[in-house]
């Protein structure tokens, strides 16, 4: 039988459409990714599981040549040389190493220091196993507008945004986000509102003007910053910080809930305590983010209300020791069901199930060392990385100050040590924030299908 | 992944000709005339099926939906500094015209967007160029923001999408007849874009697969709002790829040369 044209046609577009979904669907099902789980939602993501661990370390005098680097430790199942260092790239000096972060395309990482306000540029993309520095950024202070203390660095599309704990004025912990291009060039300051210029934001009250991490929810267009400390805290010995009741006065006690599109703070939230590190949940429906108190070691819940209204509240404390264990970072699984604290009061990692995240249950705890500060998982959650430095003159003395990157399996139950590398035996300096490398990158999170 | 001769070698920058992609360019070689054109069809349908699904997608009114669940900020209310000026090159047109890109990015409030017609990542290229048929859309039925707008679709795959390509491409997804200008451009040679890329920032590797059903290539998603001045004012990715968002800024940017010329 021979259809008339028409129906040929016709035939033909609706194939091409139906193989169009297949490949759609086709698509969404055969990508696999094992990013860590925190890192910015615009980011070009790992395809497969993280090849390379980068180690933002600070220098320590005396030990080794002393400067701040960045360590690239192998973390490929199966190689010779997985679990140890492949490459380290020092750079100018000790800076106190502290966070850093990918460029959106993960071309280049950006490596921040909080006490000169250096930032340093690596090529991660030409060889992803030998990161070399191309670029520094040694004029942050003039250049912002007085913004110091470069926290990290977060991907944005087509720039970076740097969120800030000082300034160069006093030194407290009045700061700024501030916003690079790609390239390096300087875009725009941002600060964070206070109780005299608070923006229209509601909550002015309660605006401390304080700042620390910055993540974004690009789906509700939220832009969420927490609170630390300034300069004249953080590079203070921390038993004379605890000491002295006029600095321990200086510590952020909110978080802001911006716009993120204008850029304009919407509404501040008092979280006693210093809240620090953010993370967003991950799920399609879940308009919620959490973080740690550090001073009053409790799990917050920022959350959308029945109305759309942005609220907070503490949800969980985190241990029942006296004093607080001092939690210091959070890492949230990719299917939004559990929490790893690091807590660096007494080196423990505490899991918290937050299937119901208005009601965390700690389900499982585990000795990591003396002292542990950034935990990362990967965005399968079978691997759990630790580091074990806070701040330079913050970490502990003598026996307590072990500096490490430690590597475990999580089973869902049980953390497993995979490796364990002692960065002061092997000469590297303190271990802080680490982030996940590969040569197989795909595309960002908000693209590919979870 | 293994663990010897993992592929830790440096990585050089996309090479996309003939001699060094195993397809399709290579195997277009094997091709009789009537298949080339074939697989042409195929691709361009797919792709424009993929940016009709984007197009539906995003809300005909540019209501809000889940992917964009807020209200975007009133225009004018905030401010749009400037990232950097937008970058110049030599490019062609549909016509095979050679057209400077200063002369696109100049006079006119421009959202220029880096696409590939081979790609089938529907949050990608479809998706963008789905995002600027809907912009075009809205200024057909709006003369005065109509003659103040202008995009701008620029290939990175040069060796694929010809001029011709390109114009049968662009009249398949042009859907109203009227509304702002709408340039669709490539480029001679990989080697001509190249410093056009780097201006933008616009990654583009191949994928190890060629046959991913993506796309052969991977490229971060990029659409630019350039002021009439030339200067870069905005950055789109998907997750801030939001008409309403965009619409907003080219209101922004309008409203701000109005405060200035009062001044």
């Amino acid at each position: 039988m021979k259809l008339p044209i028409n129906y040929q046609l016709h035939i033909v577009r609706i194939s091409v459409v139906a193989g169009a979904l297949a490949l759609t669907l086709a698509v969404s099902l055969r990508v696999t990714r094992a990013d860590e789980t925190c890192s910015s939602p615009y980011l070009a993501r790992i395809d497969g599981q993280e090849e390379f661990v980068y180690v933002w370390t600070l220098g320590v005098e005396g030990l080794g040549d002393g400067q701040d680097k960045l360590v690239t430790v192998d973390a490929r199942p199966g190689s010779s040389t997985y679990g140890k260092v492949i490459s380290t790239a020092s750079v100018d000096g000790r800076n106190e190493a502290h966070h850093a972060g990918f460029r959106d395309d993960r071309r280049q990482l950006w490596c921040a220091g909080l006490d000169t306000s250096k930032v340093f540029i690596f090529d991660v993309h030409t060889d992803p196993a030998k990161p070399a520095l191309v670029k520094t950024i040694d004029n942050f202070a003039e250049t912002t507008g007085g913004a110091v203390g470069p926290h990290g660095a977060y991907a944005l599309p087509g720039r970076v945004l740097i969120p800030c704990l000082s300034n160069a004025k006093d030194h407290s912990g009045r700061t700024a986000l501030v916003e690079y291009g790609n390239d390096g060039n300087y875009i725009a300051t941002h600060w964070l509102p206070t109780k005299d210029d608070a923006r229209g934001a509601a909550g002015a009250e309660f605006a401390d003007g304080y700042g620390y991490d910055a993540r974004v929810q690009p789906r509700k267009n939220a832009l969420l910053t927490s609170s630390f400390t300034g300069l004249k805290n953080y590079m203070t010995e921390f038993g004379k910080v605890a000491a002295d009741p006029e600095a321990m006065k200086h510590f952020g006690g909110t978080m802001v809930m911006w716009d993120f599109h204008a850029r304009q703070p919407r509404k501040i939230f008092q979280v006693p305590g210093a809240p620090l590190e953010i993370r967003w949940a991950w799920g399609p429906n879940h308009n919620y983010a959490f973080t740690a108190t550090a001073l009053t070691s409790k799990l917050w819940l920022v959350y959308a209300d029945d109305k759309g209204e942005w609220q907070a509240k503490a949800v969980a404390p985190i241990s029942d020791v006296k004093g607080g264990v001092l939690p210091v970072d959070i890492s949230l699984s990719a299917d939004d069901k559990t929490v790893f604290v690091g807590c660096f009061g007494d080196g423990k990692c505490r899991v918290f199930d937050v299937s119901d995240p208005q009601h965390p249950k700690q389900i499982y705890e585990k000795q990591i060392g003396k002292q542990v500060n950034m935990v990362s998982q990967s965005w399968d959650g079978k691997r759990i990385y630790f580091t074990s430095s806070l701040l330079a003159r913050w970490d502990k003395q003598g026996a307590d100050n072990e500096q490490f990157l430690r590597g475990y399996t999580w089973d869902g139950k049980e953390l497993k040590p995979a490796f364990d590398l002692d960065f002061t035996a092997l000469k590297l300096g303190r271990a802080h924030h680490m982030l996940f490398g590969s040569s197989k990158i795909g595309s960002p999170r908000t693209v590919a299908a979870n | 992944m293994s663990e010897k001769g993992s592929s830790t070698a440096p990585r050089t920058t996309l090479d996309i000709s003939p001699s060094s992609s195993p397809s399709p360019r290579g195997r277009r070689n094997y091709l009789t005339f009537w298949e080339r054109v074939g697989v042409r069809a195929i691709w361009i349908f797919k792709f424009i099926v993929f940016a009709a699904i984007a197009r539906l997608t995003i809300a005909s009114d540019l209501l809000h939906d889940s992917d964009y669940d807020y209200d975007p900020p009133v225009p004018g209310s905030y401010a749009l500094p400037v990232v950097k000026r937008a970058g110049d090159g030599a490019l062609l047109d549909t016509n095979s015209k050679v057209v400077n890109l200063r002369d696109l990015t100049h006079g006119r409030v421009t959202v220029l967007s880096f696409i590939y017609t081979r790609c089938a990542a529907p949050k990608a290229c479809p998706y963008a160029t789905g995002v600027l048929g809907q912009l075009h859309d809205v200024t057909a039925k709006d003369k005065a923001l109509a003659r103040m707008m202008r995009l701008v679709s620029i290939s990175f795959d040069p060796d694929y999408d010809t001029p011709q390509h390109l114009a049968a491409y662009s009249e398949n997804v042009r859907e109203a007849k009227s509304g702002c200008e709408w340039h669709f451009v490539t480029a001679k040679s990989r080697a001509e874009l190249e410093p056009i890329l780097v201006a933008y920032d616009q990654a583009v590797d191949k994928r190890s697969n060629s046959a991913d059903p993506q796309g052969p290539l991977y490229h971060t998603l990029r659409v630019f709002l350039i002021d009439r001045e030339g200067r870069i004012r905005n950055i789109y990715s998907s997750g801030t790829l939001d008409p309403r968002l965009i619409l907003a800024d080219v209101k922004t940017l309008l409203l701000e040369e109005a405060k200035l010329s009062k001044q």
